[in-house]
């Protein structure tokens, strides 16, 4: 074998491919096209749904740069004054009591539903209900409590709340069955009841990472307690949306960069306690397939 | 701070330090603070059943809802606003995360810039862009699918960059040490090993996005959200419950399929 070869061997063993001396055959293209006339298909037939003349869009960019430049520059003065600072600390409130809410009520929930340390009969409902929870989105939820409870910040620290249980509890019931089992026997052998077994042999385990999950989910809860403002939920998305309706772009832009601001300060400082506290627990195994579930929710669409 | 390793006894607790006792009051401090800021209301949860609201939710009136123009057309349109918007949004974000990455960024100032822009893009949260884009192009689907795009392409490019990171830097080595340009370079030695997650999290994107576009018409962004906030507006809340059973029936369905397809592909 030349020098040359035994590269290209070495290069073929690396991506794992078949070993042979002659160069490979490009492969076939027929599952390309099998892939994309159906995606051509779908995005055609997407568009055709959307009212889309040729005009607008072609209008559409230029639409945005003119309110990109009536936005510049922001009017900081004048939503101070219509205490627009107050609004979005009622926005960080709401998604604080929400998350309390929600790690309060979701924490005992996943004991039984961790199948490690639960009976069946009742981790399976559990397990539903979590799901459940889940599927529907905070707005929704806002929507429906609305009527009940009236417009105002406890529609939506209660909205967050609730859909907070129902994410808390999930993530908090996978760190459960991610523990040692060795502290629950231990518990077990003293004589301890299941109750003092979760409590001297699980919770020391998992508080780590589910204090950790806790303010991941604060972050979230941040980002959707502003948007829970614009159907009357309590927060600075009322601010946002009348100023839009006013067409009152330099206070709009302005609130728009006080909830950046809040946001991304909230995200830097909590990310580096989560960091502070995960160093050093044991439990980060599998946080990677975590991970992506997580950041769905860190974007505020949530699944 | 405890060298006393081969003591028998039990061990001493340690003291709470006056550090962490003064953040715990102060936790403490802001969570009542808070309370009463949103006007937390303990009865809420006891005096919420006897409301007679929850009377308006019942009986859906399922021949108002089974029908096409009050259903399933905004439903239709829902889902062309998440298709569009995943579409464009992933295709536009696969070079945006080729830059966003250390291992392939082309040069330093586009790195730089293109990371900083979608970290503030992905600060905005998604519905405040839907509401912004009917502002300045007008109410309706098109607005939302913009919207959509721009937030999928910052949530893309987050997830895909991170997976573009972690990829082998051996065959990219390999292809540049054969002389290759850049862009080919990326091409035949990053792009084959990323692909798969690639598509993977476009489908995660797709996910996301049809669960959005549900609520995007709340702020006039189209979609199926408009009849619910129009409903909403009639105290109709029967209607609403309808479309709500209908609406996670059919996002559960999708969303299985592109679980099992994810599955298969990582």
């Amino acid at each position: 074998m030349s020098h040359y070869e035994r590269d290209l061997f070495d290069m073929q063993e690396l991506s794992e491919t078949q070993v042979t001396n002659e160069r490979p055959l490009p492969p076939k293209t027929f599952h390309l096209w099998l892939i994309a006339i159906p995606l051509c298909v779908a995005i055609i037939w997407s568009v055709t749904g959307l009212n889309i003349t040729i005009s607008r869009l072609l209008d559409a960019p230029s639409d945005a740069w003119a309110i990109l430049r009536q936005m510049v520059p922001p009017g900081f003065a004048e939503v101070y004054e219509r205490g627009a600072v107050g609004k979005i600390f009622e926005s960080v409130y709401i998604a604080w009591i929400g998350t309390i809410i929600g790690a309060l009520i979701s924490l005992p929930l996943a004991f039984l539903a961790a199948h490690n340390v639960a009976p069946i009969w009742i981790r399976s409902p559990i397990r539903q209900l979590f799901n459940a929870i889940r599927a529907v989105p905070e707005l929704i939820l806002a929507v429906i409590l609305i009527p009940v409870t009236g417009l105002g910040a406890w529609a939506g620290t209660l909205a967050i709340g609730l859909h907070s249980i129902g994410t808390l509890g999930k993530w908090a019931c996978e760190s459960i069955e991610d523990i040692d089992d060795g502290p629950v026997e231990a518990t077990k052998a003293c004589g301890g009841k299941w109750v003092s077994g979760m409590r001297w042999g699980v919770l020391p385990q998992v508080m780590p990472i589910v204090s950790s999950y806790w303010l991941f989910r604060f972050e979230i809860n941040v980002r959707a307690s502003a948007v829970l403002g614009m159907i009357g939920a309590g927060g600075v998305g009322s601010e946002l949306v009348s100023q839009l309706s006013f067409r009152n772009f330099p206070a709009a832009s302005a609130v728009l960069i006080m909830t950046m601001a809040v946001v991304l300060t909230i995200d830097t400082i909590s990310a580096a306690v989560r960091r502070r506290i995960i160093k050093g627990a044991e439990n980060t195994i599998d946080e990677e397939s975590r991970t992506l579930e997580a950041i769905t929710d860190l974007t505020g669409i949530r699944s | 701070m405890n060298d006393d390793l081969t003591a028998s006894a039990r061990p001493t607790k340690p003291k709470p330090r006056a550090r962490s006792f003064l953040i715990a009051v102060l936790l403490l401090a802001l969570t009542f603070w808070a309370a009463f800021k949103v006007s937390f209301d303990l009865s809420t949860f006891w005096a919420v059943w006897s409301n007679p609201i929850w009377a308006k939710f019942w009986p859906i009136p399922w021949d108002w809802v089974l029908t096409k123009e009050n259903t399933f057309d905004p439903l239709i349109e829902t889902l062309q606003i998440a298709v569009a918007s995943t579409l464009v949004g992933c295709l536009l974000a696969l070079p945006v995360s080729f830059a966003m990455s250390s291992l392939t960024t082309p040069n330093k100032v586009v790195y730089f810039f293109s990371r900083s822009i979608m970290n503030l893009v992905r600060a905005v949260p998604d519905l405040f862009w839907a509401k912004l884009l009917v502002t300045a192009i007008g109410i309706g689907a098109f607005a939302g699918a913009w919207s959509l795009t721009i937030f999928s392409l910052a949530v893309m490019v987050k997830l895909f960059s991170e997976t573009v990171d972690a990829a082998d830097p051996k065959p990219l080595e390999a292809a540049r040490s054969s002389g290759a340009k850049h862009l080919p370079a990326v091409r035949t030695g990053v792009l084959p090993t990323v692909f798969p997650s690639y598509v993977a999290y476009s489908l995660y994107i797709f996910e996301l996005n049809i669960r959005a576009s549900v609520v995007l018409g709340l702020v006039g962004a189209g979609g199926v959200g408009r009849v619910i906030e129009t409903q909403r507006q009639f105290f109709r809340f029967d209607r609403i419950l309808g479309l709500l059973v209908i609406i996670f029936a059919i996002v559960w369905i999708i969303e299985q399929i592109s679980v099992s397809l994810r599955k298969r592909l990582v």
